[in-house]
């Protein structure tokens, strides 16, 4: 056996004996990504509970309940009559509704006047979701009512006598001349875990760096490395070994958890040759990341500091601990200056549009230029930790 | 006296220590940062849009939505790189516009804009409720804009231009939004949110990490050396208890003080917003305190302590607002400290609750505080004894 091997051979039992390796590898990224995916799975699936106080009774008020039960807003949105506007506060505040909208008497008639009374949305500090379908919902309905009159009052501040303008516009019937059409996207959607299982695997993957790195000198304060090097070792053996022994557990962790949320928790992880690929890349960019803080750091504490800065700095710019689709343009660039930042994209490609080697190509390529450029610096720099 | 002296022990050694002042210091404000910038996802809808050849209607709509409140609005080059975005949940709906749009909207015809959202997806099927409401309210104006030059016979581009300025001050039927049950009309986004919540994650967090130095005191032997003087084991247990409530107390004044500084963060009633920190720093000190009788590594808490911090900040609402999450989500997160802090900073800070209507969440808080201090008391006098 190449001495490397035995080397990493050892590393790996060691590591696997120690059981927080263990719930660092494989139970936190699971249990976390689980907990996201059940967190999310609520977001996912939005549906509001919408109360209507009615004292209209009127044309109007018929209208707008039946715009808010229309076949457009069956999947989003339930209507439950409310009597007064105390329950329908108090159902909302409860948050038993997710917001309430409250016709006025004698609605229908105003519309017609010149001061055409208020719709009342009511709606709760904990929910501003429902709070914005809510009053989007009936600023659509109201919409047509509002261009009318809007119409009318255009025509005569250009000139029309007032009178005539809403004549001419009740025998006109106009409506809204914008439409929209929905296009085909040609996707499927990203679900929650499809995201999260990657980006959590990806997460404690990273901290295989501050393990590798601190027990590297652990062992070298012990003597450890100093004695293999009393064998007929080469310094850069002792040093692959080492390093051989996080990227065969990254490999073992990112299985484990790619096997278990594909068929526990229905994540998606695409094309399962691309995803390998791209996995071995990402393993092999962690791997590399471990050889340098190896390389620049001279004592356990500082290597554990320096990890430390590279794992939360990573993770933090590269998404894994934000959803990074959700955070403004420039945080979406800057993530695409750390390799983890890249095989996400890669993952989240994969799951939506089912694709294969071709999508991932350029994220692999952006993480195998990463690992070349610190593999490069590693093996210049490491040697230097291993002479004593 | 005594207690201070170990007290004090303990705190030097966290503070000598640049790494976790890592910890304690950088990596929350970083969090807060990062956090706080992405967290107006809860309640913005982000939409893109495809402009058609950039003409006064299509500058006119844009403007519009990116002047609604609660709509984020980005605009792109090509429909590809608007669906990516769509597919990624870089947005959650876009528009596409007609290429020719200016000609269209002075036309008679209607115009038809494309929507690219998947309807399946109740979050870009709401975004694309609230696109609809603002294209219904140009709408609007088109129809009063070609009205008015139909029956008068001005040009469109004025008539557009008078219905802009009209559509301000015609009364229509407004939609008056109303708060059921509390003054503030929205909850804060960005930091203002975050800031809170990262304190509670924060100094439980860190608590939990702490714990890595009872171990290395019991390992080292420290406990028995210090138990050969005449000092009693409740003495040395209150001495570090009291060096995590302290460095508990000393990080959450930072964040505070980091968060209203550069942050503008308001944090709500003083005397209450004192009252909860103390007790969340008692939490904090028990948990860790516990940790480190039930840990045999200082590897075991370093590892297992801020994976299970991390977890119990989600389950209680510290990353995320609890609101969003289904009801038994709510109910088990309920089972963490975390969210009765969470809870309690809400009341502060967006009901100006009192340390009176706080009060269900403090008591709740200080039988957490109690029940893990009295066990970690507990295992760790028999540790010591």
């Amino acid at each position: 056996m190449h001495p490397a091997l035995a080397i990493a051979a050892k590393d790996v039992r060691q590591r696997l004996r120690d059981r927080s390796a263990i719930v660092l590898g494989i139970v936190a990224p699971l249990v976390i990504a689980a907990l996201m995916s059940l967190a999310f799975r609520g977001a996912e699936t939005i549906h509001l509970t919408v109360g209507v106080v009615n004292s209209d009774h009127g044309s109007a008020a018929a209208g707008l309940l039946s715009a808010l039960r229309s076949p457009g807003l069956k999947d989003l949105v339930t209507v439950v009559p409310e009597q007064s506007e105390g329950s329908a506060s108090a159902a909302v505040h409860a948050g038993h509704a997710g917001a309430a909208i409250i016709i006025p008497s004698g609605f229908t008639n105003s519309v017609s006047r010149s001061r055409p009374l208020p719709l009342t949305t009511l709606t709760n500090v904990n929910n501003t979701v429902a709070a914005q379908i809510t009053s989007s919902i009936a600023q659509s309905f109201v919409a047509q009512v509002n261009a009318d009159r809007l119409s009318v009052a255009t025509a005569s501040a250009a000139g029309e006598p007032t009178g005539s303008a809403a004549a001419a516009l009740d025998k006109a019937h106009l409506s809204l001349p914008i439409q929209t059409v929905q296009r085909a996207f040609g996707a499927k959607r990203l679900k929650t875990i499809s995201y999260y299982g990657p980006s959590m695997a990806i997460f404690f993957l990273l901290f295989t760096i501050s393990f590798t790195a601190r027990s590297f000198f652990v062992e070298r304060d012990q003597g450890n490395i100093e004695r293999m090097l009393a064998a007929p070792l080469r310094p850069r053996s002792v040093l692959f070994g080492k390093v051989l022994s996080a990227f065969v557990f990254g490999i073992v962790s990112l299985s484990i958890i790619a096997a278990v949320t594909t068929f526990a928790f229905g994540a998606d992880w695409g094309n399962p040759l691309a995803a390998g690929l791209l996995s071995l890349a990402m393993v092999l960019a962690v791997t590399a990341t471990t050889a340098l803080v190896i390389g620049v750091a001279h004592t356990q504490r500082q290597a554990e500091g320096i990890s430390s800065f590279a794992v939360f700095g990573l993770a933090l710019l590269g998404g894994n601990f934000v959803f990074v689709s959700v955070t403004p343009p420039i945080m979406q660039r800057l993530a695409l200056l750390t390799p983890n930042g890249w095989a996400l994209r890669g993952y989240t490609d994969l799951a939506t549009t089912g694709g294969g080697l071709a999508i991932v190509g350029l994220p692999i390529a952006a993480i195998l230029i990463y690992t070349l450029v610190v593999a490069t610096a590693a093996s210049v720099l490491a040697p230097r930790a291993l002479t004593p | 006296m005594r207690i201070l002296a170990i007290m004090s022990v303990s705190i030097r050694r966290v503070l000598r220590d640049r790494l976790s002042l890592f910890f304690v210091v950088i990596l929350p404000i970083l969090v807060i940062l990062i956090v706080g910038a992405s967290v107006r996802g809860f309640s913005t809808f982000r939409v893109g849009v495809v402009g058609g050849n950039l003409g006064a209607s299509d500058r006119q709509l844009t403007s519009m939505l990116a002047s609604t409140p609660g709509i984020d609005m980005r605009q792109f080059a090509t429909v590809g790189d608007l669906q990516s975005a769509v597919r990624r949940s870089s947005v959650e709906a876009g528009i596409v516009l007609p290429k020719d749009m200016d000609r269209a909207i002075r036309g008679h015809g209607t115009v038809t804009v494309g929507l690219v959202a998947e309807m399946s997806n109740p979050s870009q099927q709401a975004a694309a409720t609230a696109v609809q409401s603002v294209l219904a309210r140009y709408a609007g104006q088109v129809q009063a804009a070609r009205f008015a030059s139909q029956q008068v016979g001005v040009d469109f581009g004025s008539s557009m231009t008078l219905a802009g300025h009209l559509a301000t001050s015609v009364p229509g039927v407004a939609i008056v939004s109303r708060q059921a049950g509390s003054q503030l009309a929205t909850l804060p986004e960005g930091f203002s949110y975050s800031a809170p919540t990262m304190l509670v994650l924060f100094v439980f967090l860190n608590s939990l990490a702490g714990s890595a130095v009872i171990i290395a005191n019991r390992r080292l032997g420290m406990y028995e050396r210090m138990l050969a003087g005449p000092v009693r084991s409740g003495v040395v247990i209150a001495g570090e208890a009291l060096s995590f409530v302290a460095i508990a107390l000393a990080q959450a004044g930072l964040i505070i003080a980091i968060g209203s500084i550069a942050f503008g963060v308001s944090w709500g009633d003083p005397i209450a917003a004192t009252v909860l920190v103390g007790t969340w720093a008692l939490v904090g000190a028990g948990a860790g305190m516990l940790a480190g009788t039930l840990f045999s590594t200082p590897e075991q808490a370093t590892a297992v302590g801020p994976a299970v911090g991390i977890a119990l900040a989600m389950l209680g609402g510290c990353m995320w607002p609890l609101s969003i999450v289904g009801p038994t989500m709510r109910t088990v997160g309920h089972f963490t400290p975390q969210a009765w802090a969470v809870d309690a900073w809400t009341r502060l800070r967006y009901q100006r609750g009192t340390i009176s209507s706080i009060a269900p969440q403090l008591l709740v808080l200080g039988g957490f505080a109690a029940g893990l201090l009295a066990l970690a008391t507990w295992r760790l006098r028999r540790r010591l004894t």
